[in-house]
């Protein structure tokens, strides 16, 4: 590896080698033994970069929101008129335990297809087209790995 | 960033509390929501901007990991992987909906110039850094999200991002001296 490569690394994936593509390490860190001084300073600049972008944190979950994963779909399509179902039904819905057992046991599987279709027709559709081709994209995954280098 | 090939999806280390969540333990699904939910958050917050939006991808995310759950096969990419594709998916779409209505509302994201009205209201840094951010081109944008703040691999990032490692890390490389550009007084030494 040479200081091109070395800084080009660097740059994309920070000052931390453990977070470079494994199949650059061994090269990188012979790099760094054998020039330290520029590797160290390439490093240092790139975490420097690193602690700045971890300045930006991301709040966590609320717990209303953590509630609202935990019963179903978002309000805008809860609501019963929109939804097609019955009060019963979506009391049912709305019962944090009772929607994830029957989820889980695929009986409101086909409520919740519909719902969504109704509340969100476009992006269900691009969902539905993602889940459809999973296969292709899993398949995608072994061929990357074999043929290029881990991160 | 996680390291190693992410194809393996023996070393998944979500395969078993999906499994446990498919067969309908109460325990399992929370555990998930508190594993996953933070990160489908961070996600969509970056790369939309908007926290109302970001919440509501979340939500969406896992409306679909309850319905794919119990067919979710392990073998091909991780669990994770797949949450990432979904939320991404979902936030392309808003994206898309509103480069085709310039009228709505735009998010509320501070002005990335340094002396703009936002950042002289608050001195935050995390501010300073979310503007310069949120003011890549969006596939840079992409890119610092998944790797430096989502901390997926670059097989990973790449294959969601349907580019080369290559092209990903030329993205990367990109977008991250733009930002050191843009933030170069924060990374100062007693800034």
């Amino acid at each position: 590896m040479d200081a091109e490569r070395f800084e080009t690394l660097a740059m994309a994936y920070g000052g931390d080698l453990r977070r470079w593509p494994e199949a650059d390490r061994d090269a990188a860190e012979a790099f760094r033994a054998r020039t330290p001084g520029a590797a160290g300073a390439l490093l240092r600049q790139a975490q420097a970069l690193d602690a700045v972008l971890d300045d930006w944190r991301s709040p966590a979950p609320s717990a209303a929101l953590r509630d609202r994963v935990l019963m179903g779909p978002p309000p805008r399509a809860r609501k019963a008129g929109s939804m097609g179902i019955s009060p019963r039904g979506l009391g049912f819905w709305l019962s944090g335990a009772g929607f994830a057992a029957a989820v889980l046991a695929g009986v409101v599987v086909g409520v919740t297809a519909s719902t969504a279709a109704v509340s969100d027709a476009r992006a269900d559709a691009v969902l539905s087209a993602t889940l459809a081709n999973d296969e292709d994209a899993q398949a995608a995954f072994t061929v990357g790995s074999a043929g290029a280098r881990a991160g | 960033m996680a390291g190693g090939p992410t194809a393996d999806a023996g070393k998944d280390p979500d395969q078993a509390l999906v499994a446990r969540v498919a067969a309908g333990d109460a325990a399992a699904i929370q555990a998930l929501v508190a594993r996953k939910l933070p990160r489908m958050l961070a996600l969509a917050r970056r790369m939309l901007g908007d926290p109302g939006e970001a919440e509501d991808v979340a939500q969406e995310v896992f409306l679909r990991v309850w319905r794919q759950a119990g067919a979710w096969k392990p073998g091909g990419g991780k669990f994770d992987t797949w949450m990432h594709r979904v939320a991404l998916n979902l936030c392309y779409d808003r994206l898309r909906r509103r480069r085709e209505q310039p009228t709505a509302d735009p998010p509320d994201r501070p002005d990335p110039t340094p002396g703009a009205e936002h950042a002289m209201v608050s001195a935050e840094r995390g501010v300073r850094v979310e503007a310069a951010v949120a003011a890549l081109p969006e596939r840079q944008r992409e890119a610092v999200v998944l790797c430096h703040y989502q901390e997926l691999s670059n097989i990973d990032a790449a294959v969601l991002m349907g580019v080369s490692v290559e092209a990903l890390e030329s993205l990367l490389a990109r977008g991250r001296r733009t930002l050191r550009a843009v933030l170069a007084d924060l990374a100062e030494p007693g800034s």
